[in-house]
């Protein structure tokens, strides 16, 4: 595993890599590498083993520079380009996990043809009447003295499970990790916090673009993005399969990262 | 003589919660439910405030204080604008200070421009223009980003104060707020526009750019120490390393007063209100006990490198100051001032003379202090507590600012 900051435009851009073999960008979430914790996950380790795992943050996210012009998702997507052409990366896998499945629905609608396949994992970004996306800025306000049940809630399906109190425990935390999830929020508050809510209403219409293999993986207890949003997606992309998790909440690829990357490396190869 | 100023401010407190309130609600901010709004018993609390705003300006404070709050039990004015033009036909003399409208839940500065200055003209000049960047529970009551906020607020300070002093109609190329035509009529009355005054907490980067607009300060912080010393220490020098000359009226803090005939009496009476105020208005913003809406990273308006600092020295476990339970603990934040005339006089004048501050916002009603008391406890104050206060400031300032007259006279040599 590497870690390096590249230059893009003059913002530095973090970037995690690991393994070999075809491109897999991955773009992350917040249970996750860059948000809350330095370095890679299990599951990224475990399609490392079969693929070249890229994984830059978001701007604001751990070593890349915040970006006072990031509004919308669609400066990410701008700002995800450029990162892409100082990696020198043209065509690849591309995986999204929550927020970072909504980047990467929004660059493959863009530019399918650079993506040769997508994953998305209990992705946001789309509009579900009724089926509201659950507010994890709300969420990550702690109750009683410093305490983070509710954000915990929020991202897996047992808030007081191991994986969930070891990245997000009450009271403060190691303050590298604290830092990660405050400039992850700050990250989420330019393209989120203001309505439309960690979502795109024009994504969903303009998902048929991308008609290439998709795969989407959903927990049944997403609180984030409820498993509506999941059925949206497969019904808008114009070549999708959905792996729904019995039992597992948001962050699949944190409450059973062993499974979740062998749907996706099987996915990927098949 | 220049003596302390002494104001009255009304926050409009929710009255009427249940007494389980506090067992049942995380927070009387933004998520406390308005089933709980009394229709019956809540349509006379407007009348009852201003008219203890309006009994203020009769026990002669110098100026009467009003501030924006939104879907919360703390304070009921979403539009404090509506009680100050209210304020303006039933008041004469006392100066009318917003403190202030929260720029970045407006829509458009233009149209706070264009209130402000109506303001200004309905009271005969008497506006004093306070504007807030509003913290963790503004963001979640009108979703608004907050790591551009503080951007977007400033700009829109400076887009309002430019529209008030240069004549329109005029283009403004703003990131946030991009006008093509500038040119609100009417234009205030004072000139060269209303005294601006800002809230903020200790934060250097606020007071610097208070201090290098010339504007006035207010400290929006509930315990009064030695961080209120070297708040004053710091804006004073942040004014002048702008060239600027450091005086007691430019900047304020808050607090809480009820006065009684003696000390036991006095708590005997505020106790309930206190308590209601502390455990329900509080709750959410200033509590440890249910949510926290007002630090965290859901509303991150802190810099990564502000924020780095705060997690150094907080701990979020700690009691703040709605947690207080005992009258030994409320003495110790020194924000909440309880007794007879003798031992308010004394507390407030150890404060003014520690401080060296000429501007103090008292707050009177608190929760659900009634009627009664709060003008019983305000007639005490303005009888017994005021003339010496105002008499011993005036022999301090005149000493301690020998200038003080000529920097009033001529604001520009000061700023």
């Amino acid at each position: 595993m590497s870690t390096r900051v590249v230059d893009v435009r003059g913002r530095a851009v973090g970037v995690i890599e690991a393994g070999g073999g075809n491109a897999l960008v991955y773009l992350h979430d917040i249970a996750d590498v860059h948000a809350a914790r330095s370095g890679l996950f299990p599951f990224h380790e475990a399609l490392a083993r079969e693929f070249r795992v890229v994984a830059p943050a978001h701007p604001g996210c751990a070593d890349s520079d915040e970006n006072d012009d990031i509004e919308t998702i669609e400066d990410v997507v701008f700002h995800l380009l450029e990162a892409l052409d100082v990696l020198g990366i043209d065509a690849f896998a591309l995986v999204g996990a929550g927020v970072g499945g909504w980047l990467a629905a929004e660059f493959a609608v863009r530019h399918p043809v650079r993506v040769s396949r997508l994953v998305l994992l209990g992705a946001t970004g789309l509009y579900v009447p009724d089926q509201p996306i659950g507010d994890v800025f709300m969420a990550a306000q702690s109750t009683d003295g410093g305490k983070y049940p509710d954000f915990r809630r929020m991202l897996f399906a047992d808030e007081d499970g191991a994986e969930a109190l070891a990245l997000f425990p009450d009271g403060r935390g190691e303050i590298a990790n604290e830092m990660l999830r405050y400039g992850t929020f700050r990250f989420l508050s330019r393209v989120g916090f203001r309505p439309p809510y960690l979502y795109n209403r024009t994504l969903r219409d303009r998902l048929y673009r991308y008609d290439r293999p998709a795969l989407v993986v959903w927990g049944r207890e997403d609180r984030l993005a409820p498993v509506a949003h999941a059925d949206a997606y497969v019904d808008g992309l114009g070549d999708a399969r959905i792996e729904m998790l019995e039992g597992a909440g948001h962050s699949t690829w944190i409450e059973r990262p062993g499974e979740v990357a062998s749907l996706v490396a099987g996915f990927l190869k098949a | 003589m220049h003596q302390v100023r002494l104001y009255c401010w009304h926050f409009m407190a929710y009255p009427h919660l249940p007494a389980d309130f506090d067992d049942r609600y995380e927070s009387g901010w933004v998520t406390v439910p308005n089933a709980l709004w009394d229709r019956e018993r809540s349509s006379t609390v407007y009348r009852e405030y201003i008219d203890q705003l309006v009994y203020a300006e009769e026990l002669g404070f110098d100026g009467l204080v009003l501030n924006e709050h939104h879907q919360n039990v703390y304070g009921l004015m979403p539009a404090p604008n509506l009680i100050a033009a209210a304020l303006t036909q039933r008041t004469e003399r006392a100066e009318l200070v917003i403190l202030g409208n929260i720029l970045p839940l407006h829509l458009n500065p233009l149209r706070v421009a264009e209130e402000y200055a109506m303001l200004d003209n309905m009271s005969g000049g008497r506006l004093v223009a306070g504007f807030a960047v509003g913290g963790g529970p503004e963001a979640f009551n009108y979703d608004v980003p907050q790591p551009q906020a503080r951007k977007q607020f400033w700009e829109a300070v400076d887009l309002i104060a430019r529209s008030w002093t240069e004549d329109g109609p005029f283009r403004h190329e703003g990131r946030h707020y991009p006008l093509r035509y500038v040119n609100p009529w009417p234009r205030p009355l004072q000139r060269p526009h209303p005294p601006i005054w800002i809230p903020g907490a200790l934060s250097l980067e606020t007071m610097d750019e208070v201090a290098k607009r010339g504007y006035d300060f207010f400290l929006s912080s509930r315990r009064h120490d030695a961080a209120t010393r070297m708040a004053v220490e710091r804006f004073a020098d942040r004014i002048e390393a702008h060239g600027g000359a450091f005086h007691p009226y430019r900047m304020g803090i808050l607090l809480s007063v009820y006065v009684g005939e003696s000390d036991e009496r006095a708590r005997a009476e505020s106790r309930e209100s206190i308590w209601y105020f502390l455990r329900n208005c509080v709750k959410g913003h200033l509590r440890s006990r249910g949510r926290n809406l007002t630090f965290g990273p859901g509303v991150p308006s802190a810099s990564m490198a502000s924020w780095e600092a705060y997690l150094g020295r907080a701990d979020p476990a700690t009691n703040n100051f709605g947690d207080v339970e005992t009258w030994e603990e409320l003495d110790h934040w020194s924000s909440v001032i309880v007794g007879s005339p003798t031992t308010v006089r004394e507390r407030l004048w150890r404060m003014i003379e520690s401080f060296r501050l000429g501007v103090i916002l008292i707050q009177f009603h608190f929760g659900n202090l009634p009627d009664d008391l709060t003008r019983k406890s305000m007639r005490l104050f303005a009888t017994e507590v005021a003339p010496g206060l105002r008499s011993d400031s005036g022999a301090l300032f005149a000493e301690e600012f020998p200038t003080l007259g000529e920097m009033l006279e001529r604001p520009e040599a000061a700023a």
